[in-house]
């Protein structure tokens, strides 16, 4: 398994952001949904290496983060696109692209393909030399998109990765990601039901911290009635999942 | 060969692949050539990934450099001309801001990304502070060397190397402070309050300024400062460590 997951909390004060998370994903496309404040980031962040969590097991790769060796090996095998994407304004598309592949410790020799193939597979080919504060919203997501797949990663780790995108965009957007399911884990958080429809395989809804379903898109279609806020089938199972979650909360409570 | 493929100029044999070609052609154009500086460093280092992290930190990039010796040249000319230190009140002063624009989420727009990089931040950090160190070192040096050539006298030589030591200790200072407050601002103004406090009391403890680098009984209290701030600016920086079982 790619992911492997066994009760996972994290903290920051007293705020418990993730509440005891079991997971286990291998290649495809996985889903995570779930409202704002539910938990998602905090997660992927974990996932990611980029915060420890406050307990919990966590294994990636079938390697253990906590070891500076293997966590080294997990980073050069994995790609990341965080919520809010950082990026230097001077740097042109193809510089910023290369300057994380050189992070992520590929061998010097393959960078320039490599930044070449992830350049071209976000559709953003006409504009690489072009500086990164020059760039659109959804042009700056492409090239953080293409900074996480450089690496032809084995996991693979997006944070809202539409947040900007237009239609055609979105579209062209959730076909990279089937081809990229085919070998990787890929993980997305979005509050985008219709991608998770489009795109994933497998799909889990969170909320206070917790997952409160996992299952495919379609089991999720199958949790809701035409009763249930929402304009789609899989809005409605996903509105009916959280419903369902927030009574059962409040009846324990 | 066989006909073209639908799409494809018909002068294209369909046993030539014109996407690899085309990346092929891009990776040549768009591949960016490394200047001789960070073929160096990347050689010292053993790691192309740090060069390029190490050559992107603000106070290394040339209007930072071409600053420092803008101050030290004129604490040098002032040191001469008026007969007082400042080269040794400048020097402390200006590494400190320096070291807190090296790193940190302040600085580093993306300082997120670098967290999941296999080339460490931390090490990364740990570059970017001792090249900055180094730097300024020298640059402090050259400048108190250059003043003490109007005074040459034995005091000039302990005052170019008293500094050096103060300036550890404010620097190790900023880099704490600006690590703990995730804020380059934050570590420049501690730095620079620190050694503004530290000159004052020498003032009014010694009755002049260059008390602050001439008394041997400061060196221990300068040692504790630097060696706190580093221990708390490597923690304050530290990678996941073993998960809980």
């Amino acid at each position: 398994m790619n992911i492997d997951v066994a009760d996972l909390t994290r903290k920051f004060g007293r705020h418990q952001a993730v509440a005891g998370v079991s997971l286990e994903a291998g290649p495809g496309v996985f889903g995570l949904l779930g409202p704002n404040g539910a938990g998602k980031t905090s997660l992927l962040r974990m996932l990611a290496t980029v915060i420890p969590p406050s307990s919990g097991e966590l294994r990636l790769l079938d390697r253990d983060p906590g070891s500076h060796e293997s966590r080294r090996e997990i980073r050069r095998r994995l790609g990341y696109l965080p919520q809010n994407l950082g990026y230097y304004p001077g740097f042109t598309v193809a510089e910023f692209v290369e300057y994380f592949a050189l992070l992520k410790d590929m061998p010097p020799g393959r960078v320039p393909r490599a930044v070449a193939t992830a350049i071209e597979r976000v559709d953003l080919g006409g504009r690489a030399r072009a500086k990164l504060r020059t760039l659109s919203g959804g042009m700056l997501r492409r090239a953080g998109i293409a900074q996480a797949i450089v690496n032809e990663p084995s996991l693979l780790l997006l944070d809202e990765p539409t947040a900007g995108l237009d239609p055609e965009q979105r579209v062209q957007f959730r076909a990279l990601l089937r081809s990229l399911g085919e070998q990787a884990t890929v993980m997305v958080s979005t509050h985008l039901v219709e991608d998770v429809g489009a795109a994933c395989t497998d799909v889990a809804v969170m909320d206070a911290g917790r997952i409160v379903f996992r299952g495919t898109p379609a089991s999720l279609v199958a949790e809701g009635t035409s009763s249930d806020t929402g304009d789609a089938p899989l809005e409605r199972g996903y509105t009916a999942v959280l419903a369902q979650s927030r009574q059962l909360a409040k009846t324990r409570s | 060969m066989s006909a073209s493929p639908p799409g494809v100029p018909p002068d294209v044999p369909a046993d030539v692949d014109l996407d690899r070609a085309w990346l092929g052609v891009a990776a040549g154009v768009w591949r960016r050539r490394p200047g001789t500086l960070e073929r160096l460093a990347g050689r010292a280092l053993r790691s192309p990934g740090l060069a390029r992290a190490l050559l992107t930190t603000p106070s290394l990039l040339l209007p930072w450099l071409l600053a420092s010796v803008v101050v030290l040249g004129a604490g040098a000319a002032a040191t001469m001309t008026a007969g007082q230190p400042m080269v040794a009140l400048l020097a402390p002063g200006l590494s400190g801001i320096a070291i807190s624009y090296a790193y940190g989420p302040g600085v580093d727009p993306a300082w997120e990304l670098s967290r999941s990089m296999a080339v460490s931040d931390q090490m990364v950090l740990l570059t970017r502070a001792l090249a900055v160190f180094a730097l300024n070192a020298v640059l402090g040096v050259a400048a108190a060397v250059i003043s003490s050539l109007a005074t040459p006298s034995g005091v000039a030589a302990a005052i170019t190397f008293g500094w050096l030591l103060p300036m550890t200790a404010v620097c190790a200072l900023s880099l704490a402070a600006a690590t703990v407050a995730r804020s380059a601002v934050a570590g420049a103004a501690a730095g620079l309050a620190c050694w503004a406090i530290m000159v004052l009391s020498g003032l009014v403890a010694g009755g002049r300024v260059a008390f602050v680098f001439t008394q041997g009984a400061l060196i221990v209290p300068y040692l504790i400062v630097a060696a706190a701030g580093i221990a708390i600016a490597t923690y304050a920086s530290r990678t996941p460590r073993g998960m809980a079982r």
